[in-house]
């Protein structure tokens, strides 16, 4: 039985458990990366990190506000797609590929295409905007803007996702429920809000749990997008840390500022999967 | 809305067909080309980083999905103590955020030596997919009545028998998807390909990504790169979708 496991228990405890060990106990000391003494300081760098105005007024900010706005645009766009195409029409193989697209292209891809999108001078963006007849945008110059085209960017790379998990449970829902709130006289709009979206809602709560604890480690499309910029107002947790670390230098506060984030993850994913439990228990 | 999903693909390839004159007003103009793919191709650090995504890739998805088979049949046919520990563990470490173990990662594969190898890139890549994987392989075997396997035990068959002639051959449709998506996942992956990566061992991601902030005026030659790596994926959804929806029970 442990046979089993061993390779795999072998490479997780050498290439991800062991790294975080050496990331947790540099973490407490000054750990420069070219500093040979690594002094032990205690919880000094954990109190730097929490003292920098940019970590806790910038960096928790944008990377919840990237969790939320991104889970749940993907969540409702994948649901009302999923709703929608959840029976027989003309076109359906197409309709799928179009979905199926953006699930496997590379994100850091995606953010390419989406930055040359929303170019300030050519991109496609403006093009339609001054065709309107509106002011063209700089749109990443602003915080607000950049924050807007980076969720933008993520909710499309998802939806998909999402689109195709409800969709697969869509297609298991039993449809005795559904027909006898029909005959009762319930129009779609009621059949879905009190038949169909009751019996889903352990599927949403399985992708809400498993899409929130990615969203919050989001790096490669930010990275690409705005590199945290202008001036710092769009990063979010992964970027800070990773520039801490190797930008800056500072391997110790990198650490340090990485298992802070690995300890909120952790509490929110302990929340969401007890949530995830009582779903799930609820609707047995 | 399905539309709003293609454009911005749609986009990319239109640009990379406009020549070079033609980028900056992609939406007039009919002049169309080729050459950008042969331009693109012909820097030497693209060739390399397109062969060694594909290697990484291919390593990283026959490595790991060897592993997890075994891991996940183990987390679906045993139960007990020792298999909700490994079940607890995958879960807690799926959680932990790349960022927290690929920082002092750097520093392990660099005391290794392997910092900036194949193997350096590799191992991380086999350990990225163990948690997820594992998990998934759960559910294909849990999807397979174990009765098969009791009857061949009475055959005199033995558990590592019953395991390779009963239950992969059953799971097969499941793993083939898997790899195909555990393939994607490396090739489109980025966070580990930047930091484990220096110069000789650059992955196409991260050669993609300085480009855009080196040069990022020749936009003909970003799309058309950009286009050739989209084209697994492509592929992917073109010819192998049915087999992948299938496979993953999706």
């Amino acid at each position: 039985m442990l046979a089993l496991i061993l390779p795999a228990l072998v490479i997780l405890v050498a290439f991800q458990i062991v790294p975080i060990l050496i990331g947790a106990n540099a973490s407490f000391r000054s750990w420069s990366l070219f500093n040979p003494q690594k002094t032990f300081v205690g919880l000094a760098n954990y109190r730097r990190i929490l003292a920098d105005p940019l970590f806790y007024g910038t960096v928790l900010p944008n990377t919840f506000l990237f969790m939320l706005a991104s889970v749940s645009g993907g969540l409702l766009a994948g649901l009302g797609l999923a709703t929608l195409i959840n029976r027989r029409f003309r076109g359906q193989r197409l309709v799928r590929t179009a979905i199926l697209l953006p699930l496997m292209v590379p994100p850091v891809v995606a953010a390419i295409m989406i930055t040359w999108m929303f170019n300030d001078q050519f991109g496609i963006a403006n093009v339609i905007l001054e065709a309107l007849g509106l002011e063209p945008v700089a749109w990443l110059v602003s915080r607000w803007t950049s924050l807007a085209i980076v969720i933008g960017t993520d909710i499309w790379l998802w939806t998909p996702w999402f689109t195709l998990l409800i969709l697969a449970a869509l297609q298991t829902l039993p449809v005795e429920p559904h027909e006898a709130a029909r005959m009762d006289g319930a129009g779609p709009w009621q059949v879905f809000r009190n038949i169909t979206l009751p019996l889903l809602r352990p599927v949403l709560m399985v992708c809400i749990t498993i899409r929130t604890i990615d969203a919050f480690r989001v790096f490669d499309i930010v990275w690409t997008i705005t590199k945290g910029g202008p001036a710092r107002s769009t990063e979010v947790f992964s970027i800070y840390a990773y520039k801490q670390a190797f930008v800056y230098l500072n391997f110790d506060l990198g650490a340090a500022a990485s298992m802070i984030g690995a300890g909120i993850i952790m509490v929110v994913g302990g929340v969401l999967y007890k949530v995830l439990s009582y779903v799930v228990e609820v609707s047995r | 809305m399905t539309l709003l999903l293609v454009l911005p693909v749609a986009w990319m390839v239109l640009t990379a067909i406009r020549p070079a004159s033609g980028v900056f007003y992609v939406h007039r103009g009919t002049e169309f080309t080729l050459g950008n793919f042969a331009e693109a191709l012909a820097k030497p650090e693209m060739k390399e980083a397109f062969v060694n995504s594909a290697l990484i890739a291919t390593l990283a998805t026959v490595f790991s999905l060897a592993v997890t088979i075994t891991s996940g049949y183990m987390l679906s046919r045993f139960s007990g103590a020792a298999s909700n520990l490994w079940f607890g563990l995958i879960y807690l470490f799926r959680c932990i955020p790349y960022i927290s173990w690929v920082i002092p990662l750097y520093l392990l594969t660099q005391w290794m030596g392997i910092l900036d190898t194949y193997l350096g890139l590799l191992l991380p890549h086999i350990a990225i997919h163990i948690c997820f994987f594992s998990w998934i392989m759960k559910g294909f075997f849990d999807g397979i009545e174990p009765e098969a396997e009791y009857a061949a035990y009475i055959d005199g068959c033995s558990r590592w028998g019953a395991f390779i002639r009963i239950a992969l051959p059953m799971a097969t449709p499941g793993i083939v998807a898997l790899f195909i998506l555990s393939w994607l996942y490396t090739w489109n992956e980025f966070l580990f390909a930047l930091i484990l990566t220096g110069s000789r061992t650059t992955m196409l991601t991260v050669r993609m990504a300085q480009f855009v902030h080196e040069t990022g005026i020749e936009w003909h030659l970003m799309s058309a790169t950009a286009v050739m790596a989209i084209g697994p994926a492509l592929i992917v959804t073109l010819f192998a979708q049915e087999y992948v929806v299938k496979g993953l029970k999706i």
